[in-house]
């Protein structure tokens, strides 16, 4: 009995033996043989908002996706601060604008091939403009940016040879070429009157372009969200021959949180961190030998809106009494632990015509504050109340902090008492739009890199409606009107600079800070460039061996 | 009651509960405030998109009209279209989440009843002493633990610090997915990575979807055996002092033998009851633990469409979470039925 025992425990030994060998043979031989060199492994905790096709996408990493896949016109150098010198040929190999600049002509690069080998000519330019403004998409930058109220059409000239009519002189319109919005789509995969979206377990249907220094190898959406998305180097890339792009394989790969992030990074599972690492995370990271952290301008804005619906907000000194009554260094460097830039102007630090215009009102100058406050029997007696509004989802980086900041820094005045309110942003854009906040909190990325884009969607009578601010000034109307349509840097720059003045003068809002672009990686990576574009440009990253 | 009359009145009670709790979902989206249509314009209001939009959801339509659209949609399976820009079908969305959570839900009920039944019958064996008391602190600390806090500590310690396992994800980011079985031209694939690797044939794949599910499940697995902790030992306790319990030890049967072959027979249907209420709370805590992971499961995918406002998103995977957890309790009060004759009178 005892000895049939020991048999049955002898035979069950030897199978789990027997099974444990095969499982780790197994094992072995099937791994993969070491990763490639060629790989390079990019976390972030971002995912494509609606889709990779241009006349739709209009979020930051849908445009990151695109600038690998596609091409644009032009592009702008890697290091530029926005101005036209910056922008350098891509499809296009020069560029002339007539002197009303009214038409734009541009030779297109000959021999240049799609992924499928298909070749691209002028026709493709065309298509890629009477497509984005014919859908017309609600969601997508076609609309959000007007081009049609800036192209009047494209005409093809001959097979390598396009030209743009334009309805205004638009000095910024090079801007508008090298932006991910104006990226040229193939025909074959782009139909004229619909948009290109996710395609399950089919990424050469799931975007419309081609050109770029990537194909997309594959993207894997789980839940309606990207769980990974595989580049890999296109052969056709017209630089290809030029060594871009410098890694064969991208594979991004999406986390939850910044918390997800920074922990993926600091165990060395990734090779890069882009987007986004909360500044205790950052900070922390700098003092970590495996790991680099980039720094470089962002060109992210946060500012107040002041609404002038309400009193006393319609009263130009009282608005600048806010203006002058704010502690951006207490923002800056409590809140976002010194990551973040001082804003005095809505166009930001880096890009050409910033001016410091809003330091004329001090930071903070809690004098000027009481003086004008007090011209309307504010004191501290009789405080000036309102309630100031943030958003509270996520939105944007630190958004309760940045309002606890806020109101101390409006409450150090001893003469304003600030009640905070906060919404999640869907409700938070449906109060904006219902003017329902007297003072709130904003946020902008740019669409294009020119300062139009700062300025024109914000305190231009008809591009700044969105904001329902009820601000409305001839002047600034006129003055915007002559900076778009002058295409001299120095002459725009000077108009810039009334425009910054004039909106001190009139205050409908205040800049608050300029964020910084961080990204993270192993000390073996190579090839980053942060500039005020913010551009991610896959195909200039590389590992050393 | 035969056991099968006892099935059949089990399914048809289930059946009038999925209709009401269907029903409540689609009134309690309907009467939030808000114009869910509004919510997602950014610019300005667009009266034609937003009746477009309206149309394309079928918000247009009379609620009655509403009502019986969602319900002989969910029998053909569709779930109704999200609200964000491409109007993707939401039960496309759902059943690629489902899964991973789904996987992580399992394995961590696995790790969580084994815990808890092994500690709670060696404390219960204990009753009283040191190691019985241990056993109940621990059961009362994984318990209280946040799932978050608990997961932060092992990314820390066995991942940054030891680099013995994956802090987060689901598979490596240079593994292909496993793709299960291909039997002419037939794809025969569950979605849960641990079991495709398997069906493909691919024991890297497999190893390596089981090291990065060990945190995960481990985390939320610790959290729940506290419950199991608890009831095992109580149970235990008074099934340890019945007279069979005795009689069989006076019989001269192994201890190991009495505890686990007899009365921790006796004293698991409590426990069997636990798993299929705990099974719910095990998806309501899957979200956290998703998160700390970046685990791409339904949690994740149902904060993300509450933060977006998409109602018709939120709607289906309420209904899918209702209807699984209705599943799994019927499945469980067959259990019971079957283990337990008693049940059925």
């Amino acid at each position: 009995m005892r000895e049939k025992a020991i048999g049955k425990m002898v035979i069950i030994g030897i199978v789990i033996v027997i099974i444990i060998i095969a499982g780790v043979a197994g094992y072995y031989l099937t791994m993969p043989k070491t990763r490639l060199k060629d790989t390079l492994i990019m976390g972030t905790t971002d995912s494509v908002e609606s889709c990779l096709d241009p006349a739709r996408a209009y979020d930051f990493f849908g445009w990151e996706i695109i600038q690998s896949l596609g091409c644009g016109l032009v592009e702008y150098r890697a290091g530029a601060t926005g101005s036209i010198d910056d922008i350098v040929p891509s499809l296009a190999t020069s560029w002339d604008v007539s002197s009303d600049g009214l038409v734009w002509t541009f030779n297109l690069r000959e021999g240049v091939k799609y992924d499928d080998g298909t070749e691209f000519n002028a026709t493709h330019v065309k298509y890629t403009f009477d497509r984005g403004m014919g859908i017309a998409d609600e969601d997508g930058p076609f609309v959000g940016i007007g081009y049609s109220d800036i192209i009047e059409n494209v005409t093809v000239v001959s097979k390598y040879v396009v030209k743009f009519y334009l309805k205004i002189p638009f000095a910024a319109f090079l801007s508008l070429m090298a932006c991910q919005a104006s990226y040229i789509v193939d025909p074959a995969y782009a139909p004229m009157d619909s948009v290109v979206e996710y395609v399950e377990g089919n990424p050469r249907a799931s975007h419309p372009m081609g050109l770029g220094p990537y194909k997309l190898k594959s993207w894997t959406r789980v839940g309606g969200k990207d769980d990974e998305i595989r580049l890999e180097a296109n052969p056709n890339y017209w630089n290809a021959t030029g060594g871009y792009p410098k890694t064969k394989n991208i594979i991004i790969k999406m986390y939850a949180d910044s918390a997800g992030l920074a922990t993926a990074m600091n165990a060395l599972e990734i090779d890069i961190a882009f987007r986004q690492l909360s500044a205790t995370d950052i900070n922390s990271m700098k003092t970590n030998t495996n790991l680099r952290v980039w720094e470089g301008t962002g060109a992210f804005i946060q500012y107040l809106v002041l609404q002038e619906k309400y009193a006393p907000f319609n009263e130009t000194k009282i608005r600048q009494a806010i203006g002058a009554a704010i502690n951006r260094t207490t923002i800056v460097q409590t809140v976002f632990l010194g990551q973040a830039q001082k804003l005095y102007s809505m166009i930001p630090i880096g890009m050409f015509s910033h001016t410091d215009a809003f330091q004329t009102l001090g930071d903070p100058n809690y004098t000027l504050t009481r003086e004008l406050l007090s011209e309307f029997g504010y004191n501290e007696a009789n405080k000036l109340s309102f309630k100031l509004w943030y958003e509270s989802s996520g939105h944007y980086p630190q958004s309760p902090q940045q309002a606890q900041a806020l109101k101390a820094s409006l409450e150090a005045s001893g003469v304003i008492s600030v009640t905070l309110d906060s919404a999640d942003w869907a409700s938070y854009r449906e109060k904006r739009r219902n003017e329902e906040m007297e003072a709130f909190i904003l946020g902008w990325y740019p669409d294009y890199i020119d300062p139009d884009d700062y300025i024109y969607p914000f305190v231009h009578s008809s591009g700044g409606s969105w904001l329902h601010h009820n601000y409305n000034s001839t002047q600034m109307d006129e003055l915007i009107a002559w900076a778009r349509g002058n295409t001299s840097t120095t002459v725009r720059s000077n108009l810039y600079a009334e425009i910054q003045d004039l909106l001190v003068e009139d205050c409908p809002l205040v800049p608050l800070y300029q964020g910084s672009a961080y990204a993270v990686t192993k000390t073996n990576v190579k090839g980053i460039y942060l500039d005020i574009t913010q551009s991610w440009r896959h195909w200039m990253v590389y590992a050393e061996e | 009651m035969t056991l099968r009359t006892y099935i059949i009145s089990r399914i048809l009670l289930t059946i009038p509960m999925i209709f009401i709790l269907l029903t409540m979902v689609f009134i309690v989206v309907r009467v939030l405030p808000g114009d869910p249509v509004l919510l997602h314009f950014e610019k300005a209001e667009n009266p034609e998109a937003m009746e477009e939009m309206r149309r394309k959801l079928g918000l247009d339509k009379p609620l009655w009209i509403q009502y019986f659209d969602y319900l002989s949609g969910l029998l053909r399976g569709d779930l109704g279209k999200s609200m964000a820009p491409g109007f993707y079908p939401v039960a496309q969305q759902i059943f690629s989440a489902f899964p991973a959570t789904l996987e992580l839900a399992i394995f961590s009920m696995i790790i969580a009843v084994l815990i808890g039944i092994f500690l709670g019958v060696e404390a219960a064996k204990a009753y009283n002493k040191p190691k019985d008391h241990a056993i109940r602190i621990f059961g009362i600390v994984t318990y209280a633990i946040p799932v978050f806090f608990l997961g932060m500590i092992f990314q820390i310690t066995l991942g940054v610090g030891l680099h013995l396992l994956p802090v987060g994800l689901r598979k490596s980011p240079t593994m292909d997915a496993p793709v299960g079985l291909n039997i002419g031209g037939i794809n025969l694939s569950t979605g849960l990575y641990t079991v495709d690797s398997l069906l493909e044939g691919n024991i890297y794949k497999f190893v390596e979807s089981l090291r990065y599910l060990v945190l995960p499940s481990l985390t939320l697995g610790l959290v729940l055996s506290g419950v199991f902790i608890r009831l095992t030992r109580s149970n235990m306790l008074e099934t340890l002092r019945l007279d069979f319990v005795t009689a069989a030890k006076a019989r001269g049967l192994k201890e190991r033998v009495v505890t686990y072959g007899y009365a921790l027979r006796n004293a698991f249907l409590p426990v069997l009851t636990m798993m299929g209420l705990q099974f719910a709370t095990l998806l309501g805590g899957a979200i956290l633990t998703e998160t700390t992971f970046s685990w791409p499961g339904l949690g994740r995918y149902i904060v993300d469409r509450i933060n977006f406002r998409d109602y018709t998103a939120i709607q289906g995977a309420i209904v899918v979470f209702g209807i699984f957890v209705s599943i799994v309790s019927l499945v469980v009060d067959l259990l019971y039925a079957y283990l337990d004759p008693r049940i059925r009178l």
